[in-house]
């Protein structure tokens, strides 16, 4: 049996829809994400909405499994997140060979940090398994395997120190900004695009909110004065991006990482903003229930398949750019992208879910959701 | 002293790079003998596993020399979200120069020439004062390409950005063409342009220390008028 659509899964959907559109880079439609007007972006929805579905597997207080029992699931959904990893990835690269040697241009082999693959194979297949190598816009799912790796280590201490989990994590996050402790690539040197030491706390404020006691409690609590604090910083924030006007990096004060924008260590005007930004947002949900209920529907589904979504997602992102590549990026082509690309996704949500449905009615034990 | 080219990346200096002059790098140098580079880009940010890398290359090539090459290396992104990243990088690096390796996912991913434009020209402006030098890398040299309206429009682009803003510029299609054609003449097939590229980031590191090192010493810097600063995004400062 399904899980009846809910405002996690909605808004799960809408982030992998987002984070679909906006990998293909230069597609028309980005500007209507809210990648376009916000200072975070699906990305934070994503990794903060993780943190939260951990929490309703961790259990919430009161109702929670055995813990040898959590600890191994969690690892295993590690080891699966890191096999899709791996197998996008290599789907990704072939794409992009077979492309290269179809339209006969090797400049395609340079895209998305695919050359290394080509041209130094033997370091660059042990940085592919290790990791240390990811590919452009192909780099979300190492930070979740990552975050899924901790998250036995933070139902533990949830277990034993609830109270100690978001200390423990603010107190990481400043460490990493305060040195600028980056995660190293290899062998194209470099860091992390999405540092997991620093967007860990994104994670863990979603697992923490996510608790119907404690700072989670407080926030459903006092929900619309909240909201009337997060108003203007949203605003704020949309006026920044339009504007393009932040104060200059280099005459921020050390360590100057607590007040540029930047999304590898997912700084604190970020995280701020996206507090924000769900706060305001979250005000939507019950009108978008109640006008547009298909729509709720549709999206939760993406939600509830967020793996399976999230893996043809990226493929179908890079098949995107290929396909603007080739027509030369136009309205209409990005249309026939965007429309074809949520089409597919959709088959991907509806497909393990009607399978599930066919088992039930086998009388067969259902699959486990993604 | 220019840093050497290898027997394999032999051709002419002034083929490689325009010339322009460094002068933060000239005064770092003359400072404390130590340079710091960032390096944007995959291409720019790799270590070549055959050839060197190009702070090795520049301290062979200068006497005492420290280099600090600092590889950012994020691929995939768009000059826009790469000049985002530099703003950041420098304020946390401090770099006296950065070599940013430049318009190969744009081309790719058709994005408009004027948006590519204002994007480089606003970054270098931003990088001059706040006295980083620059170095821009352009694109690979792809034979197949070589019709493309739009492959050549963005090297046409980098390079008139190059002569406007006097930024040094290595070439990059014009030494792997040469390097082909010297093949070809050389009695040798041309080599083939999927199995070469490994090579060619060898050169390329050759190349880029090179350009650095002609930027330092600038004898023979063509004498460039003096650029009129023109305004920043979002708010032109008036210039008294």
């Amino acid at each position: 049996m399904v899980r009846q659509p809910n405002q996690v899964d909605f808004w799960r959907g809408v982030a992998l829809v987002s984070i679909f559109i906006n990998h293909i880079p230069g597609i028309y439609y980005s500007r209507f994400t809210h990648a376009a007007w916000s200072i975070s972006d699906s990305a934070d929805l994503f990794v903060f909405l993780a943190g939260w579905a951990l929490r309703l597997l961790v259990g919430m207080p009161g109702r929670q499994q055995a813990l040898w029992y959590l600890v191994l699931r969690l690892f295993g959904r590690a080891l699966t997140l890191y096999a899709a990893q791996i197998l996008i990835t290599m789907l990704a690269i072939a794409m992009l060979a077979s492309t290269a040697m179809l339209l006969d241009n090797p400049l395609i082999l340079e895209w998305n940090n695919a050359a290394a693959v080509f041209n130094e194979p033997i370091p660059t297949h042990i940085g592919l398994v290790g990791l240390t190598h990811q590919l452009g816009y192909f780099d979300i799912l190492p930070l979740y395997v990552v975050l899924m790796t901790l998250a036995p280590f933070i139902a533990i201490l949830d277990r034993f120190a609830p109270n100690a989990v978001l200390p423990i994590s603010l107190l990481i996050y400043c460490v990493t900004l305060t040195f600028q402790i980056g995660i190293p690539t290899w062998p194209v040197e470099g860091n992390w695009f999405f540092n997991p030491l620093a967007w860990q706390l994104t994670f863990v404020l979603g697992f923490t909110l996510a608790r119907p006691d404690g700072l989670g409690g407080f926030a459903r609590r006092h929900i619309v004065p909240i909201r009337w604090v997060a108003l203007p910083i949203v605003i704020l924030g949309t006026i920044l991006m339009f504007t393009m006007w932040w104060p200059d990096p280099t005459k921020m004060p050390p360590p100057r990482l607590f007040f540029i924008l930047d999304k590898t260590f997912d700084t604190p005007p970020r995280v701020i903003q996206f507090l924000a930004f769900i706060a305001v947002v979250s005000a939507t949900y019950p009108y978008i229930f109640k006008f547009l209920p298909w729509l709720v529907a549709f999206l939760s589904r993406f939600g509830r398949n967020s793996l399976y979504v999230f893996c043809v997602g990226s493929i179908l992102s890079l098949a995107g750019q290929i396909i603007r590549n080739f027509y030369q990026g136009n309205v209409a082509i990005d249309t026939v992208v965007v429309v074809c690309g949520v089409a597919i996704l959709a088959l991907t949500a509806w497909l393990p879910e009607w399978r599930e449905d066919v088992k039930v009615q086998r009388g067969t034990q259902p699959a486990l959701s993604s | 002293m220019p840093a050497p080219f290898s027997r394999d990346c032999q051709i002419s200096g002034d083929a490689v790079a325009t010339r322009s002059p460094l002068p933060n790098v000239a005064a770092a140098l003359q400072k404390s003998k130590t340079i710091r580079i960032l390096a944007i880009g995959a291409s720019a940010a790799r270590r070549s596993t055959r050839g060197g890398h190009i702070g090795g290359i520049l301290q062979q090539a200068i006497k005492g020399l420290d280099v600090v090459m600092i590889n950012r290396g994020v691929s995939g992104e768009l000059a826009a979200q790469a000049a985002a990243r530099i703003t950041t990088e420098v304020a946390l690096n401090e770099p006296d120069l950065v070599l940013w390796q430049i318009g190969t996912n744009d081309a790719l991913a058709y994005v408009p020439l004027a948006d590519l434009e204002t994007t480089i020209v606003d970054t270098v402006r931003w990088l001059k004062e706040h006295n980083v030098d620059v170095v821009l890398v352009g694109l690979q040299y792809v034979n197949s390409m070589e019709q493309d309206d739009n492959y050549r429009a963005v090297r046409d682009l980098i390079r008139r950005i190059g002569t406007q803003e006097n930024v040094m510029i290595v070439r990059r299609p014009e030494a792997q063409r040469m390097l082909s054609h010297a093949a070809v003449s050389g009695g040798g097939l041309e080599p083939d342009e999927f199995e070469r590229s490994e090579a060619g980031y060898t050169c390329l590191a050759q190349y880029v220390a090179r350009a650095i090192t002609l930027g330092l010493f600038g004898a023979g810097n063509p004498p460039r008028q003096p650029q009129q600063p023109a305004p920043l995004r979002p708010a032109p400062a008036p210039q008294n």
